[in-house]
């Protein structure tokens, strides 16, 4: 997913935000449907929001499938009812999620509510066309060079210890 | 198609390691998140069974380090090969960057890595990925264990040109790197803003 969300970030953020205030949530992310975090507010020190972006993309697209097996387009909400901590997760548009994690179930209710507003402004953030970025800032990536560098990245990092090169091609 | 974000300064390629039930797809991973240092990776999720077999999927991200500003971020999953998990294996192709396709090459398991292939590809084409200039490494795995198929017969009985292939024996590391490096290669190389 290429994110052009340079004009829509900060309203974006701006919402999650309030949806940790309005419903005194821990944290509340947007996840795209590839499994990347988009956008995040508030926070958990010991939240691994790189690993929980993956797996929530995983849970929502295996939940579309027990849908269609029940004969539904796809099921808008999932709730996670845990001890001490829940997790609401919604969709937001066709390519993304918003996950709220809280603590206080008494305050679902609002959770749920509050999640279905902010879904909706984002929405509407996400549809909206990407903001023309200024040529010097596109510039910014100069792209041979951006390659030439990552590529010795890639040969350094991922570095193969055994010299002999096995690459066939037919 | 590659996760820009021009706010955080952060571009995050997905790989995927594809192929038929028990070919080493997550042998591949484990090797890998093994071998970089602490500095590199994140941590490994393995959602398995408890035969171990990959039930959802297994996943971790790498940081490469900035170029230009930019964070580079490889993140690598696996899909579960068995014929049954159709719908995870959709998901996880969705916006990959690259695929390394995990082959069986004990002999007899030619048709199952054929089968595989072809889902792929299917996959691929839902996904509207342009399955032609798209990066895919073609790792003939378990080259250890004899009786073999032989190199190439996967290409021959499926049609394909210039698809890289390398022998490995991913329980043992070998070619496992290389594998790594070949697709991420080609990722980079086809990589468009």
């Amino acid at each position: 997913m290429r994110n052009d969300l340079s004009g829509q970030s900060s309203g974006i953020h701006r919402e999650l935000s309030e949806l940790i205030v309005s419903t005194g949530a821990l944290i509340s992310l947007l996840i795209s449907r590839e499994g990347v975090c988009l956008s995040q507010a508030g926070g958990l020190a010991s939240l691994n929001t790189t690993a929980l972006a993956a797996l929530v993309a995983g849970m929502f697209a295996a939940t579309k499938e027990v849908a269609a097996i029940v004969g539904e387009n796809q099921f808008s909400i999932l709730l996670q009812q845990g001890e001490k901590r829940h997790i609401h997760i919604s969709l937001v548009g066709k390519r993304a999620m918003m996950v709220v994690v809280f603590e206080d179930y008494t305050r679902i209710g609002k959770v749920r509510i509050e999640a279905k507003r902010a879904g909706e402004v984002i929405s509407r953030l996400l549809d909206a066309p990407p903001v023309e970025r200024a040529p010097d800032e596109e510039g910014d990536i100069y792209l041979p060079r951006f390659k030439e560098y990552a590529l010795n990245l890639v040969d350094r990092i991922f570095r193969v210890d055994e010299e002999e090169d096995g690459v066939h091609q037919l | 198609m590659a996760y820009i974000s021009f706010e955080d300064k952060q571009i995050v390629f997905k790989l995927v390691y594809f192929g038929p039930g028990m070919s080493g797809k997550t042998t591949n991973l484990h090797w890998i998140h093994a071998q970089l240092s602490e500095k590199y990776r994140g941590d490994l999720l393995v959602l398995d069974t408890e035969r171990e077999r990959t039930l959802f999927f297994d996943f971790f991200p790498v940081s490469l380090g900035k170029v230009e500003n930019y964070a580079i971020k490889f993140h690598l999953y696996t899909i579960p090969g068995q014929i049954h998990y159709e719908a995870s294996r959709r998901l996880i192709l969705e916006g990959a960057d690259g695929v390394v396709f995990v082959a069986d090459s004990r002999a007899g398991h030619l048709e199952r890595n054929i089968q595989s292939y072809r889902m792929m590809i299917d996959n691929m084409v839902d996904h509207r990925i342009p399955v032609d200039s798209f990066p895919i490494v073609l790792q003939y795995n378990k080259r250890d264990l004899e009786p073999l198929i032989e190199l190439g017969s996967i290409e021959r009985e499926l049609g394909l040109t210039g698809i890289p292939s390398i022998e490995a024996i991913a329980s043992e590391g070998r070619g496992v790197m290389q594998t790594l490096r070949l697709v991420s290669t080609e990722v980079i190389q086809k990589f468009r803003m």
